[in-house]
């Protein structure tokens, strides 16, 4: 008995790449077990899984806190129940796009680093490089094990109107988000039970084994048991749900800055039992507080001393320090010529157009035309300081472009583009909203591993396209099929 | 009533990771080995082991299963009724309370098409209360040491059960040797999970989950803590004068120090085998010696 009827009254966005709908509004074959199955379920039993997935993330303590905030500090995620599916073809593709960019970003910074073959061939421009504000001069001639700069890396993919994936961004300092991915899936399994295997979902659990093993044996001694710890910048992060679920997943210690301690250029850690020493750092502090000796001065979430004992190479760090410069919004522009210059391989994931309001022209003709453009800070995360053109008033854009000329470097655009959509349940009917994708990738001296699945964002705000956990965005489970 | 009320726990959490898993699980998931820990070899009735609904309904609510949740918690519920004099109030009330929990149809439905986890987890929670209540509320007499020894006996007879039938799955399936996930799901299962993480560096080794589950002093899941348990336990009721330890105390110190003493590692699976049967069939001998000496009635 069908108890609902979810296609009709789905109003499917124009111009727009739908996850679920073609354009002639069947549902596609990936989605058509869930299809049915929502179409079984009566509107009451689907509220009443919306409910429990709220108790559940509530009780479990799965929350975040955003700093400017009025509204109390702790908040649920917001989770949306209806699973984002991808096919085991897609995958298959992404994920070779995926280890490819990953592969010439950590060939990139190696390079950057110490030979600076890139810059003197001429491929990328030097005044690009040296006007990062993430490019530290600290890190030149640094020997890091195994030559791995990225060990985690979340790649932010999107799909235009055509349904073509395109980078939107590479993170590969702190890229945050992998605990949603696993608490997601719990969920799912609860909601929607025997679900999962009846669709031949590829299981997400072995991410934290994964990454574990990776931190193991980048232990610049080698003993049987080198100490890991998980550096936290405290309680009052936002992610910081992320760094305790981690931590366990893995069974590594926790730590605050002031928990460790440099002596004679070697980390250690403060226990019961004395000073225990330290050899690899998961660390979720930001380069520029992680040593106040050699970078911000005031911070107290770093460890003073850190920097020399991780050039001596008698630690770790994880991700490697300065890897800002890879995942320069300026430096992005250049990628595509990275896995050319690199690789010797055509790019198979493709890179939003993006201009450099840097470069004259380009910032007239993006200024011409703003209100088709998205300008971003090069150096900026979670959606904080963007100007999205088409959404924005004339007083706001006047005021972002007085931001702008200070320094043009700091700025790109790009297009606007659509985003797909994928169909949320809201009100008790689905309703079409705006996604993308966040696989995340673990690179170890065997490889690089990309868990099948990742994290989908979604803008909640009706034709929003900002997706950020900070900007009211929420997630939902990813199923990656076999 | 205690040994009981601790297999149902151990029941209910071996369910729980079990279905979490099944539901991971790309392939057919079979349950067949978690039957065999808890009907025994031969009591899987008709059920399909490949049908997840269908082997929770028959472990949990299914009367017709002697080793079911429901039968079992009836069990303690008598039990209770019958030695309310050693018990207190509050104890008889939170067992009663268990049992019209699991007996409720709506729990009966909700299993057959809701989220299971929520069920187990409300059978579970009415499991601590069990415990909990005792903690605080029961003096620390006869009646408690009984109770006590009565869990302890139980859950190590469990740990070697379980250990058991997972590496006894190995002789058909030597893969399983190296399997991780199997590995991982077993101490999970039995709540282990993160004291391995945090002493085994090296990733999951089937050595190293049976140390653990044998011979680690400090997992409240492993045989040797049950049996140290057991001792102290049993001690106290000698120290009352409750109890004539005879036998008792030989057969119980005996396996304390084979177990205590033994080395585990390097067996062959037929060694292993051999080794957990024999400390199996000490724990029912224990199990029996209690019965003929305070319990009988001739």
């Amino acid at each position: 008995m069908i108890k609902n009827r979810h296609t009709e009254s789905y109003d499917l966005p124009k111009n727009t790449w739908d996850e679920m709908f073609d354009q002639s509004k069947q549902v596609r074959s990936e989605y058509k077990t869930v299809m049915d199955y929502l179409d079984q379920e009566s509107t009451d039993e689907l509220n009443k899984k919306e409910e429990l997935s709220k108790v559940l993330f509530m009780s479990q303590g799965i929350t975040f806190t955003v700093y400017n905030s009025g509204e109390g500090v702790e908040k649920i995620f917001p989770f949306d129940i209806i699973p984002r599916i991808i096919t085991s073809e897609e995958w298959e593709f992404i994920e070779k796009g995926i280890k490819q960019r990953v592969t010439a970003l950590n060939l990139f910074l190696k390079d950057v680093y110490s030979d600076q073959f890139i810059i003197k061939d001429g491929i990328v421009p030097i005044d690009i490089i040296y006007s990062c504000p993430h490019f530290l001069r600290e890190m030149c001639n640094v020997k890091v094990p195994h030559d791995l700069y990225i060990h985690i890396a979340g790649i932010d993919l999107i799909r235009d109107n055509d349904g073509t994936y395109y980078i939107l961004e590479d993170n590969v300092r702190t890229p945050s988000g992998v605990s949603y991915m696993l608490e997601n899936r719990e969920i799912t399994k609860r909601l929607f039970p025997d679900l999962l295997p009846q669709c031949k979902v590829r299981s997400v659990t072995e991410y934290p084994n994964i990454l574990y093993n990776n931190l193991r044996s980048l232990s610049p001694r080698q003993v049987d048991n080198p100490t890991i710890v998980l550096l936290s910048p405290g309680s009052f992060n936002s992610a910081y749900f992320e760094h305790t679920t981690l931590a366990r997943l893995m069974g590594i210690e926790l730590v605050e800055g002031p928990d460790l301690i440099v002596e004679d250029h070697k980390v250690y850690m403060k226990t019961t039992g004395g000073l225990q020493q330290v050899d690899v750092i998961y660390r979720r502090v930001d380069d520029e507080y992680l040593d106040p000796l050699v970078f911000n001065a005031n911070s107290l979430l770093g460890v003073a001393g850190l920097m020399n004992a991780y050039r001596k190479g008698n630690v770790t760090i994880v991700n490697a320090v300065g890897n800002g410069v890879a995942d320069d919004k300026a430096v992005y522009v250049y990628v595509p010529d990275m896995i050319k210059y690199y690789l010797n391989e055509e790019p198979l994931l493709k890179n939003v157009p993006t201009y450099q309001l840097g470069n004259k022209d380009e910032r007239a003709h993006v200024f011409e035309n703003i209100t088709n453009m998205v300008i971003k800070q090069t150096n900026g995360s979670g959606g904080y300081g963007m100007l999205m053109g088409h959404a924005a008033t004339p007083e706001e854009i006047d005021a972002y472009k007085v931001e702008v000329m200070k320094d043009p470097r700091q700025f790109i655009a790009q297009p606007t583009i659509s985003l797909s959509s994928a169909p949320c349940y809201m009100h008790g009917v689905l309703q079409p909203r705006r996604v993308d994708f966040r696989p995340f990738a673990l690179c170890g001296p065997d490889g690089i591993t990309i868990v099948p699945g990742g994290l989908t964002r979604v803008a909640l705000k009706e034709g929003s396209l900002v997706v950020n956990s900070s900007q009211g965005g929420g997630s939902k489970d990813t199923w990656v099929l076999s | 009533m205690s040994r009981y009320v601790e297999r149902t726990d151990g029941m209910l959490r071996m369910l729980k990771i079990n279905y979490a898993a099944s539901q991971d699980a790309v392939s057919d998931f079979s349950w067949s080995p978690v039957i065999r820990i808890f009907c025994g070899p031969d009591h899987g009735g008709n059920v399909n082991e490949f049908n997840s609904r269908a082997v929770l309904q028959y472990m949990v609510t299914d009367k017709n299963n002697p080793n079911s949740v429901i039968n079992i918690i009836t069990q303690v519920r008598e039990n209770a009724r019958s030695v309310q004099d050693h018990i207190t109030k509050d104890v008889w009330q939170c067992l009663n309370e268990y049992y019209h929990t699991v007996k409720d149809p709506k729990l009966n439905n909700m299993l057959k098409k809701d989220d299971p986890i929520s069920v187990l987890d409300i059978l579970i929670k009415q499991g601590m209360l069990f415990y909990g209540t005792t903690e605080i509320t029961m003096a620390r007499n006869e009646g408690s040491s009984f109770m006590r020894i009565g869990k302890y006996l139980e859950r190590s007879i469990q740990s070697v059960n379980i250990l058991d039938i997972k590496f006894g799955s190995v002789d058909h399936n030597p893969d399983l040797l190296t399997n991780t996930s199997y590995w991982k799901h077993l101490l999970l299962s039995i709540g282990g999970y993160e004291l391995y993480l945090k002493t085994y560096r090296t990733g999951f080794e089937a050595e190293n989950v049976l140390t653990q589950v044998v011979l680690n002093n400090v997992f409240p899941r492993s045989v040797i803590y049950s049996l140290n348990q057991l001792v102290k336990y049993f001690d106290r009721l000698k120290i009352d004068g409750h109890i004539n330890p005879g036998d008792l105390e030989f057969l119980i110190g005996r396996l304390q120090s084979k177990v205590k003493y033994s080395s585990i590692k390097g067996l062959t699976q037929d060694e292993l085998h051999h080794y957990l049967a024999e400390i199996k069939s000490e724990l029912y001998g224990i199990g029996n010696a209690f019965n003929q000496t305070c319990f009988s009635l001739s």
